[in-house]
């Protein structure tokens, strides 16, 4: 493994995005970075900003009034970059189906390297998600 | 040009430690919160990560300007920390004093707040008129405490010269006059904030504005920032330990330290320094505000500045 | 229309003033919400707030699912204050239907309910300590927090949307040995809420909340703010106390509602510290006073939904963050006629301008966060938008559109 790819493994900077999920995955992404679980042993840091993230994590069944942001948010991560979509709601839009209001599921707006089933998923599972997708895209 | 040679050869060094010190305050940060933390090895990590992303530059933003600024940053602050660390080798004043030292590092702040503005978006402005006022803040007090060094007889602004006269001496700066221990106890307090830590990392709060300047950046040149961040912080521990606190001058006259470990001395203290100056107020404070840490400068480290001056001219 | 101009030609003369965008992506934000904010430096001139970012149609869904679907679907209008949606919403339907649930199961509802508003406030306390910069306050709130998250794995089998209530009683019931559980987690969460109450004496972090986000006690009746932000306030408001509900009726007195006269964020914040305290003993008292019994109805969910005539009714409750309301009409078919949902957040989200006018930049996360947003409650609302002058209703046209299409 070269040392770039190697860094880019040990190294994944996430950018949180909610759109329009109902708190419970996104408490759990919190969550996942309190001591208990605490991502940063991975190397992972919660960034603010879309331009440092290397991993997208996206939450909720994507409403119409988010549509436009995920896609910008989406544009302005800088390449490569991983697109994790966490909880039920991302990946399959399930208990909002059917509503007016809903874009989603995610896979339609942007491509998606890993869903994390689970509504929500335990912290666990998050980060599960988040070694997968890294080592999977960059490994 | 032995001294270009000289200054060459140590920004590995320069480059290796001011990584490896953010890793150790990483690491201790997480443990004092009751987690595990990143590997000590992380910034290495972070760095060639980030270097090998993908450039973008936003159209907002002055592209040149934009493009160019990291790369000073880096280089200007990998400088200032080359100095002292080259004088301490060399065990001479050959290039700059501490003056440079400082500007250099004032430098690299300035520089990225210049990018963060050229980027075009409000936050990167906000950060800059906020990181202008922290500088206002504590550049002054951090420049009188270096500057009163001058004040003292027998003593220059040549770095060198207040490491040998602790040699000389045998004892630590800060420990002969009370001057010099007020103009230490002003450094250490300037520290924080040149280093942008909670609580004074008010010009890239990232709940609030953010990121600040940093908010556009992103792959090489967020790498580079993130490099002369650390140098400056190293430079500043640095300075820290080795001008007010030699260490290996406590041991002269009884052993002879090799340079190797002497310097190792220095380095160690200089760590001790940095945790104590960024890592501690990092785990156990909140962010102030823009005003408060305006006031707080000017009323606690000015006047000790002031104070460390007019006693080194009274002579104590 | 002719007054914008004029103050988009007033921007434009005044260099100094600069009109940031807070969200609806921003850090400080666990979700989308937009302000529009005009500051001059660092002094806010003026606060637009937006919603609608996590409008996903909830109340229109319901009202093509039948009761017990709805159930679940009320749950997921947020993930923190679920319990209180569920309790409000079967409250309404058991209303309607006549069904009186057992004294254990309220008793129980109760529980998740008290345990439900530990963990939300526990949360908002780290996040004001997020906000402010003080990542250790946050590690420790979350870290007890998970402590209570623990008891809710064990109880009824989820993290976060518990599923405990069901029409008629609550599914999961509290065996022995959990009691012990939950008694010997809670002197844990109680040593930790004092230090969590000593480490909000700090210096630095009372110089960040004191005099932060002002909402005088008339500012607050006037907007009707509810829950801790009203009493932060002063204001004596407290739905356990004046309409009880589930087994609060019992246990009225047991309790008392924390005010604080301060009105700043740090007020409302001692009133969430305060809270806590009141939270714990209350579960002691209902652990002591538990009644036996059933937990629920001897039929099953679904002939009791099929029972449930046509009616109409509104419920209330308390939940962590204010006064919840539910308003709940039935077809008699075991469907929804009109479902509405009438959050805290939308109520205190109002209070928001009169908190930050004045303030500074600085202030915006912390401020937000004492109040305590739910945003993912508050956006089942049309929201009006009145960027062009005009009243537009967000959602309409699509829905007439989709309607024409098919
Ligand atoms: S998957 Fe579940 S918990 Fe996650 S956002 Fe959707 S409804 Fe909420």
């Amino acid at each position: 493994m070269s040392v770039t790819a190697r860094s880019r493994i040990k190294s994944p900077w996430l950018f949180h995005l909610n759109t329009g999920s109902c708190n419970g995955c996104d408490l759990e992404i919190v969550a996942a970075l309190t001591p208990r679980y605490d991502v940063e042993r991975l190397g992972c840091v919660l960034v603010g900003s879309p331009r440092h993230a290397d991993v997208l994590l996206v939450t909720g069944p994507v409403t119409r009034q988010m549509l436009p942001r995920v896609i910008r948010v989406y544009e302005q991560v800088p390449e490569p970059k991983v697109v994790v979509a966490i909880g039920s709601c991302a990946s399959s839009g399930s208990p909002f189906l059917g509503s007016q209001m809903i874009e989603g599921p995610l896979d339609k707006i942007i491509p998606v390297d890993v869903y994390v089933a689970g509504c929500p998923p335990r912290p666990e599972a998050i980060v599960m998600g988040i070694v997968t997708a890294v080592k999977r895209k960059f490994g | 040009m032995n001294t270009i040679v000289a200054l060459l050869a140590t920004f590995p060094i320069v480059f290796f430690f001011s990584l490896l010190f953010e890793g150790i305050d990483r690491k201790i940060h997480a443990r004092m919160q009751k987690r595990i933390g990143p590997p000590i090895i992380q910034p290495f990590y972070d760095f060639i990560k980030l270097f090998n992303k993908e450039r973008i530059v936003p159209v907002t933003a002055a592209s040149g300007i934009f493009t160019a600024v990291p790369i000073i940053a880096a280089a200007v602050s990998i400088l200032g920390a080359a100095i002292p660390v080259v004088n301490l080798i060399t065990g001479t004043s050959i290039v700059g004093d501490l003056i440079l030292v400082l500007y250099l590092l004032a430098m690299s702040s300035v520089m990225v707040m210049i990018g963060g503005s050229s980027s075009g978006n409000p936050y990167g402005a906000i950060g800059f008129s906020r990181k202008m006022t922290m500088m206002i803040a504590y550049e002054i007090p951090m420049l009188i405490s270096i500057a009163s060094l001058s004040f003292n007889p027998c003593f220059s602004l040549a770095y060198y010269d207040v490491v040998a006269t602790q040699i000389r001496m045998k004892s630590l700066l800060a420990f002969t006059r009370l001057s010099m221990a007020v103009a230490a106890a002003t450094f250490l307090l300037c520290v924080p904030a040149a280093a942008d830590a909670v609580p004074f990392d008010i010009s890239e709060a990232k709940t609030e504005i953010i990121h600040g300047s940093l908010i556009e950046y992103g792959g090489p040149y967020l790498a580079l920032i993130k490099l002369a961040k650390a140098a400056s912080n190293f430079t500043l521990a640095f300075l820290a330990a080795t001008l007010f606190f030699y260490v290996p001058a406590l041991f002269e006259g009884y052993v002879s330290l090799g340079l190797g470990v002497a310097l190792c001395l220095c380095l160690v203290t200089s760590l001790i320094f940095m945790l104590l100056t960024t890592t501690v107020p990092r785990t156990i404070f909140a962010r102030l505000k823009i005003g408060q840490a305006f006031k707080f400068y000017w009323l606690i480290p000015l006047t000790l500045s002031m104070l460390s001056v007019a006693l080194s001219i009274v002579g104590l | 229309m002719t007054d914008k101009s004029d103050d988009a030609k007033e921007i434009k003369v005044d260099y100094t003033r600069l009109r940031i965008p807070f969200g609806p992506v921003h850090p400080a934000l666990k979700e989308p919400i937009s302000l529009r904010v005009t500051v001059r430096k660092e002094e806010i001139l003026d606060v637009d707030i937006r919603l609608g970012h996590v409008h996903r149609g909830i109340e229109a869904l319901a009202e093509n699912r039948n009761l017990v679907q709805t159930l679940y679907l009320v749950e997921r209008i947020c993930g923190i204050c679920c319990h209180s949606h569920t309790t409000c919403f079967t409250q309404a339907v058991e209303e309607i239907g006549g069904i009186k649930p057992s004294e254990r199961a309220l008793y129980l509802r109760t529980l998740i309910f008290e345990l439900e508003r530990i963990h939300s406030h526990l949360l908002i306390l780290g996040l004001v300590g997020y906000d402010i910069g003080f990542e250790t306050l946050f590690m420790f709130c979350w870290h007890v927090r998970e402590e209570v998250l623990d008891l809710f794995e064990e109880i009824t089998g989820n993290r976060v949307h518990h599923a405990m209530n069901t029409i008629g009683g609550v599914r999961w019931d509290l065996p022995p040995h959990l009691i012990e559980k939950v008694n010997v987690s809670l002197k844990k969460i109680e040593k930790s809420a004092k230090y969590i109450y000593d480490v909000f004496q700090d210096k630095t972090v009372e110089k960040r909340l004191c005099e932060v986000g002002v909402l005088s006690y008339n500012e607050a009746q006037e907007l009707c703010i509810v829950g801790p932000t009203a009493r932060g306030s002063g204001v004596s408001m407290d739905v356990r106390r004046d309409y009880p509900y589930a087994a609060y009726k019992e246990l009225k007195d047991r309790f008392s509602v924390v005010l604080k006269y301060g009105a700043d964020t740090y007020a409302r914040t001692e009133v969430r510290i305060s809270e806590l305290f009141e939270s714990i003993n209350l579960i002691r008292t209902i652990l002591d006073e538990l009644p036996n019994g059933s937990i629920s109805m001897e039929e099953s969910v679904l002939k009791l939904m099929r029972e449930i005539p046509e009616g109409e009714t509104v419920s209330m409750v308390e939940a962590p963050r204010g006064e919840l309301l539910h308003f709940v009409k039935t077809d008699g078919k075991e469907g929804l006629r009109r479902l509405k949902v009438r959050t805290p957040t939308l109520a205190n989200i109002l209070g928001l301008k009169p908190m930050l006018i004045g303030g500074e930049i600085a202030d915006i996360p912390v401020t937000l966060a004492s109040i305590d947003p739910c945003i993912g409650c508050a956006n089942r609302i049309t929201v009006v938008d009145e960027d062009q002058g005009e009243v537009r209703v967000i959602g309409l046209e699509d829905l007439r559109r989709r309607g024409r299409k098919r």
